[in-house]
């Protein structure tokens, strides 16, 4: 969690810099935690990480993804769980298949919406 | 290209330049008062839900597959605006039409950009479209009703009740008027409001799903005037979609998923000292309104001429805390009220 802690505490002070509202104390009050809990978690010293909801909280708040907040404290979101869940070999064989691709490669994998005839 | 992205439609044109990114947003609201006065802006109160109709195909009529596109559920009597945001600036022409019809010029749909008058708006520079331009500086906002029903400006214009919906088309600036500004730092996000849960929805619903816009009351809204030449858009790659907009009352049925909450009127929302909005920017200049637009019946006019009840209610308001926005809005500056 060492790695979570961080990443947070430079994200805050950096926001810190230039507004006060990203004080530790400010910040626990608006994601719903107290103080002390976000002191030790920015310091990496929680046993385990934070749940999605303030993980998700603290990331829209700190304007950070919310899927590389969750990563980095080893969780994936709901969403993506269940749509895996839903339909478990499809998913299971697509990300297996682009564990390794490079970035374009799984990028230019895009959904698009569909214009048809009107 | 289109993608759809958290309940955005994403215009994207890489091909292009990577900073050709332009996000379209279909705004929640509340319905202002069809009473012979001009309203100020009445707040967002969330995106729409956005999906793609492919998605549903057993679900949806035979009609909205072969149109493609997406949908988004819409109660009888519900408003709605469409919100624009370029992320780096690059700018498109975007042209808006409900029913296939031009919803700045009355005019019906064309695949190109026009002027005199001019039938697309740009963004940056326009923030948001609320609804069919009917004068300088006022438009009708746009609020849904059963399509076959007669309200919408197709109905009344073509006489058939053929499209419903919404119609966006996007070009792009060429690439090579493209001056990407400095890097600026990046901005701290406001507080989002959560949404509140959805009820179930009650009772049968109608035969067929499809809304259209009619015309609500007025607002004060500009749409600014393109001082650019016009082949300086890049008509030859230009994106296009169908929005359909689909009765909320059936949404659950065609996506297994509930609606959104029925929006708070008018009165409730200001009674409750909420904000409306103002937005300045004097420097540009504002198109002339819709001829065409301006002689059709809104949907009140239409109910008392037909005897027919249209709308649940349209008690007038005095917004008495309006937040004036400058044009250029800056971080934090948002069209926002939670209720």
């Amino acid at each position: 969690m060492k790695e979570l802690g961080e990443y947070l505490r430079e994200r805050r002070l950096a926001l810190y810099e230039t507004d006060r509202e990203f004080s530790v104390n400010r910040v626990a009050q608006r994601v719903g935690v107290t103080p002390s809990y976000l002191s030790q978690v920015e310091r990496g010293q929680t046993q385990s990480p934070p749940s999605e909801e303030r993980l998700v909280a603290l990331a829209d708040h700190l304007g950070l993804d919310r899927d590389v907040l969750l990563a980095l404290a080893g969780k994936i979101a709901r969403d993506l769980r269940d749509t895996i869940v839903r339909r478990p070999q499809l998913f299971a064989q697509l990300l297996r298949e682009l564990r390794d691709a490079p970035d374009h490669a799984v990028l230019r994998l895009v959904r698009e919406v569909r214009d048809g005839e009107w | 290209m289109i993608e759809l992205k958290n309940d955005r439609l994403v215009f994207a044109f890489p091909e292009l330049h990577a900073d050709a990114l332009l996000e379209v947003e279909f705004q929640r609201t509340l319905r202002i008062p069809d009473d012979g006065r001009t309203y100020p802006l009445p707040p967002g109160r969330g995106a729409f839900p956005l999906r793609h109709v492919d998605d549903f195909a057993r679900e949806v009529p035979a009609d909205w597959l072969r149109h493609g596109g997406v949908l988004l559920p819409m109660y009888q009597a519900e408003a709605m605006w469409l919100k624009f945001r370029a992320p780096h600036g690059y700018p498109f022409a975007v042209k808006v039409a409900a029913g296939k019809i031009n919803a700045v010029t009355g005019k019906p749909w064309d695949d190109g950009l026009g002027r005199d008058p001019q039938n697309y708006v740009v963004h940056p520079g326009q923030p948001w479209l609320d609804g069919y331009v009917v004068t300088k500086g006022t438009i009708r906002q746009f609020v849904a009703m059963p399509l076959g029903a007669g309200y919408s400006a197709e109905e009344q214009i073509t006489g058939r009740a053929e499209f419903g919906g919404l119609q966006i088309q996007a070009f792009p600036l060429h690439a090579g008027h493209w001056n990407p500004p400095p890097p600026v730092r990046r901005a701290r996000l406001p507080f989002q409001a959560m949404p509140a849960a959805a009820p179930a929805a009650a009772g049968r619903g109608p035969s067929r799903p499809d809304m259209a816009l009619g015309m609500g009351g007025s607002m004060k809204q500009d749409i600014y005037r393109d001082h650019r030449p016009l082949d300086h858009w890049d008509t030859a790659n230009g994106s296009r979609c169908f929005v359909h907009l689909a009765n909320a009352m059936v949404w659950r049925q065609i996506t297994g998923q509930a609606p959104p909450t029925v929006p708070p009127t008018a009165k409730e929302y200001t009674q409750a000292g909420l904000p409306w909005f103002d937005y300045y920017a004097h420097h540009l200049e504002a198109v002339e309104g819709s001829a065409t637009l301006a002689s059709l019946h809104s949907i009140h006019e239409m109910a008392e001429m037909t005897g027919q009840p249209a709308l649940p209610e349209n008690a007038s308001v005095t917004p008495a805390h309006v937040v004036p926005l400058r044009a250029g809005l800056k971080p934090g500056e948002v069209r926002q009220g939670s209720f």
